[in-house]
């Protein structure tokens, strides 16, 4: 159905409303508050002064996804909500549509960006680090960011203009897929930091970087502790206690 | 250091504590990029950035998913940095040992971290159900303030955490420093790189792709062989 497309300004509304999505984190309704505050410029675009209690109240309900995807799910729940408005027939209602996406979009944002993009860009910006450079912290955020507000901005149009094909689209860009390449990238540049790192110590202590592949095993054992549960903080403490007890014993 | 240089430190330490979950997620709370940016108001980004290395893998594998709160690395950075630029005088020593003694007593008080947050969070729930009950009575605007005075508890629970991290860091430091200082300069670059490694092997630890041993052999062998025989 056709419906009159809404100014760019509640767009832009929206996308800056969308970074403040999580300021009333709550463990009851988690982001409630926050997807009622999202969708506030859209729902006034639309109605105006005949904003009704219902409708507001509709969007106040629980809600938890991935933050950069919710401007997606608000962007087609807009629309749902416009072609509601103009009394067209929709395929499926605002709050199904936002309760049955909010969670597959939440399992596809952590993988991609907090388990891909975000360690990834972190050890770039880690090993550019190590030379002592300050740029480490720009090309952190400028590659971690990148994906975040095309996400974001993206979401939030294509969800509003291509409603619920807008599901089809994240399907097809293979996020998941992408999260796991992402790792393994991650997996081989810890290979090369842990390697620089353990010929820089055998370089420092005059020996052979043939001892630099004891680290290996070391590191190897470390990821199974910490695979089995075993905290950083535990990590931290067995490895400097180690350390320190060697250095004043010799 | 001044007053107002500590008054900076605060709001760095509040907005970027805002930026773990509240508002943004722009990543600015990172160790790498939150110490430096301590460092820079202290006068030492160079050493923020030393902070900052030593930080960042440790709780990275760490996701803030859901109601998961890891520790708070963010203040544990600002906190770190603040510690050892303000230390160095009082101690008597600086350089790496002094920043390496900083990080880890702050390490450990990253658990506080989680204690405030968890205390905000709680504190959110009555906003979100008075929210949703102005909601029911009209008053769309009162809601939408409730949610942004959610921030200001994200705030006080991250400068909270900060300054117990400080207090207690800088205790701590003072009795133990002079006895582990010296062992910890001797211990110096492997202590340091161990950190590093250790973040390492705790994030690789929560990698779970198949191939990520053999990846991560293959890609440490190759470069120890390349850097080796170069």
């Amino acid at each position: 159905m056709m419906v009159r497309r809404l100014p760019f300004s509640v767009f832009l509304g929206m996308y800056f409303r969308s970074f403040l999505l999580q300021a009333s984190w709550n463990f009851e309704r988690l982001q409630n508050l926050g997807f009622y505050y999202l969708m506030l410029p859209g729902l006034r675009s639309l109605y105006g002064d005949k904003l009704t209690v219902e409708t507001c109240a509709q969007h106040s309900e629980y809600f938890n996804t991935h933050p950069y995807f919710a401007p997606l799910v608000a962007g087609t729940t807009l629309r749902i909500e416009q072609e509601r408005r103009a009394g067209g027939e929709t395929t499926v209602d605002a709050e199904t549509y936002r309760m049955s996406v909010m969670a597959p979009f939440a399992a596809m944002g952590d993988a991609f960006f907090w388990g891909g993009v975000r360690p990834l860009a972190a050890l770039v910006g880690l090993l550019i680090a190590i030379q002592g450079s300050l740029w480490a912290p720009f090309i952190f955020l400028m590659l971690f960011n990148l994906p975040h507000l095309v996400s974001r901005g993206g979401g939030l149009l294509l969800g509003y203009f291509l409603e619920l094909r807008s599901i089809e689209m994240v399907q097809k860009c293979r996020l998941p897929d992408l999260a796991v390449r992402l790792k393994e990238s991650t997996t081989i540049l810890l290979g090369v930091l842990c390697a620089y790192l353990s010929f820089n110590g055998c370089e420092h202590q005059a020996i052979s970087p043939v001892w630099g592949f004891v680290v290996l095993p070391v590191v190897l054992l470390f990821a199974w502790l910490a695979h089995k549960g075993f905290s950083s903080l535990f990590l931290v403490l067995l490895t400097t206690t180690s350390l320190l007890l060697l250095a004043l014993m010799f | 250091m001044a007053v107002t240089q500590y008054m900076l430190v605060a709001l760095v330490a509040m907005l970027a504590g805002l930026d773990r979950v509240a508002m943004g997620q722009f990543m600015i709370s990172r160790p790498l990029v939150v110490a430096p940016l301590t460092g820079l108001v202290l006068g030492n980004p160079l050493l923020g950035l030393e902070v900052g290395m030593l930080l960042e893998l440790l709780w990275l594998g760490r996701l803030p998913v859901g109601a998961a709160i890891p520790p708070d690395d963010t203040q544990v950075a600002v906190a770190a940095t603040v510690l050892a630029l303000s230390m160095e005088p009082v101690l008597g020593v600086g350089g790496m040992p002094l920043v390496i003694l900083c990080v880890l007593a702050a390490i450990p008080l990253g658990k506080f971290g989680q204690v405030f947050d968890r205390l905000a969070r709680s504190f959110n729930d009555r906003l979100a159900e008075d929210g949703h009950s102005h909601i029911l009575a009209g008053e769309f605007h009162r809601a939408e303030r409730l949610h942004l005075l959610g921030l200001a508890s994200f705030a006080i629970s991250s400068l909270a955490t900060a300054l117990v991290i400080v207090l207690i860091g800088g205790l701590a430091l003072l009795g133990l420093a002079p006895l582990l200082i010296g062992a910890v300069r001797d211990a110096g670059l492997s202590l340091q790189y161990s950190l590093i490694i250790v973040g390492a092997a705790a994030l690789l630890g929560t990698m779970n792709i198949q191939r990520s041993i053999s990846l991560f052999t293959a890609a440490f062998s190759g470069t120890l062989l390349v850097l080796w025989l170069r």
